[in-house]
């Protein structure tokens, strides 16, 4: 149950680390991510990593698009969106947010909330982001690394977010984004923290699920003729 | 004189956390209580944090590592709070400059019970 789609990978040696601390914390299933640059190099440790994880914890990739250039930002997911099970994109620009939004292609908009006063969504991207199956990730990171002033606005953000997502039910996630082993908390720290910034049990436990099912609807993309219509592979 | 111990109806319901703390450089139990009480008042303010009834009881040194120095320790706090007082100390990240990390590996009624997490 307990996933975590943003856990900043690195070198291999510091995402053993970082999976096997998590493991050790109650956590099921992580994604390393990494950006457009780096996904490449990242994608060829993957046996080596698998070696070292084997029996540990289950992993895979999401590629973190981090732009401003909506162009290039709809270049690197025609370009990655094959290879890799979830995309997500760094908001916070409020056309980028809405350009992500709109693309059925992207599974997730991050931090959509980034280096501004608001939280960067509205009840019309709302409405997008249900339409077009984009969830909104908050990431745990930005309230650990931040305090005073700073930190009281971000759980102000998220509230605003709640609010949002309570109306209109688009997908919600929520991640860790952890850098070294000192980010990584046990699951049950990571749900009472959010459950301090005003999300209910529910709701928390929903957005995991949320998790599962963007790699599980990511599995079988290929085979997907449009929304709504799959290709099966049953005879019978 | 002393006080009277209240008899067991009349005393606060407690919880035992064992808290798993890794940090960059060393830290006394005298530190790790300052930066419990700081990063309780800083998340969730003074008034609420009157009510947690924060003590530390315990506090062992596990091991040395290259990247940190890995402790653990039991907390007390009262039964209705847990859930602040755990997201408070999950939100701690630098003392003094250090890195640090709490988070809660596991909680008890006593503190006996809490030993099987160290």
């Amino acid at each position: 149950m307990f996933f975590d789609l943003n856990v900043k990978g690195s070198s291999l040696e510091n995402n053993v680390k970082l999976a096997r601390q998590a493991s050790e914390y109650g956590w099921e299933h992580i994604n390393f991510s990494y950006n457009q640059n780096d996904f490449k190099n990242a994608l060829n440790l993957s046996d080596e990593l698998k070696d070292s994880l084997k029996d540990i914890i289950t992993f895979n990739y999401t590629l973190e698009i981090k732009s401003t250039n909506i162009n290039e930002i709809r270049k690197a997911v025609h370009k990655f969106r094959n290879d890799s099970l979830c995309i997500s994109v760094i908001g916070g620009d409020l056309k980028v947010n809405r350009a992500v939004l709109e693309n059925v292609k992207i599974d997730v908009l991050s931090r959509p909330y980034l280096k501004r006063y608001d939280s960067g969504l509205n009840h019309i991207l709302a409405k997008e982001a249900l339409k077009n199956n984009v969830a909104i990730e908050l990431c745990f990171e930005d309230i650990l690394k931040s305090y005073l002033a700073p930190r009281a606005k971000i759980i102000s953000n998220f509230r605003d977010i709640y609010t949002l997502y309570r109306k209109f039910d688009f997908p919600l996630i929520l991640s860790s984004r952890a850098e070294s082993i000192f980010d990584v908390k046990t699951t049950q720290d990571f749900v009472s923290v959010f459950k301090q910034t005003g999300l209910s049990e529910d709701e928390i436990i929903s957005a995991f699920k949320t998790s599962k099912d963007i790699l599980e609807f990511n599995k079988n993309r290929k085979d997907l003729i449009f929304k709504g219509v799959r290709r099966v592979n049953d005879e019978a | 004189m002393r006080l009277k111990v209240l008899p067991p109806t009349l005393r606060k319901n407690n919880r035992y956390l064992t808290l798993d703390i890794k940090t960059t450089s060393p830290i006394t139990k005298d530190e790790l209580v300052s930066m419990i009480w700081d990063t309780c008042i800083r998340f969730q303010g003074e008034a609420m944090t009157s009510n947690f009834n924060l003590w530390v009881m315990k506090f062992y040194e596990i091991e040395k590592t290259d990247d940190y120095i890995n402790y653990k320790s039991i907390v007390r706090c009262q039964r209705d709070f847990v859930e602040n007082v755990r997201s408070s100390l999950a939100l701690t990240y630098k003392y003094n400059g250090n890195v640090v990390s709490l988070t809660t590996i596991g909680i008890s009624g006593t503190i006996k019970a809490s030993q099987k997490y160290i």
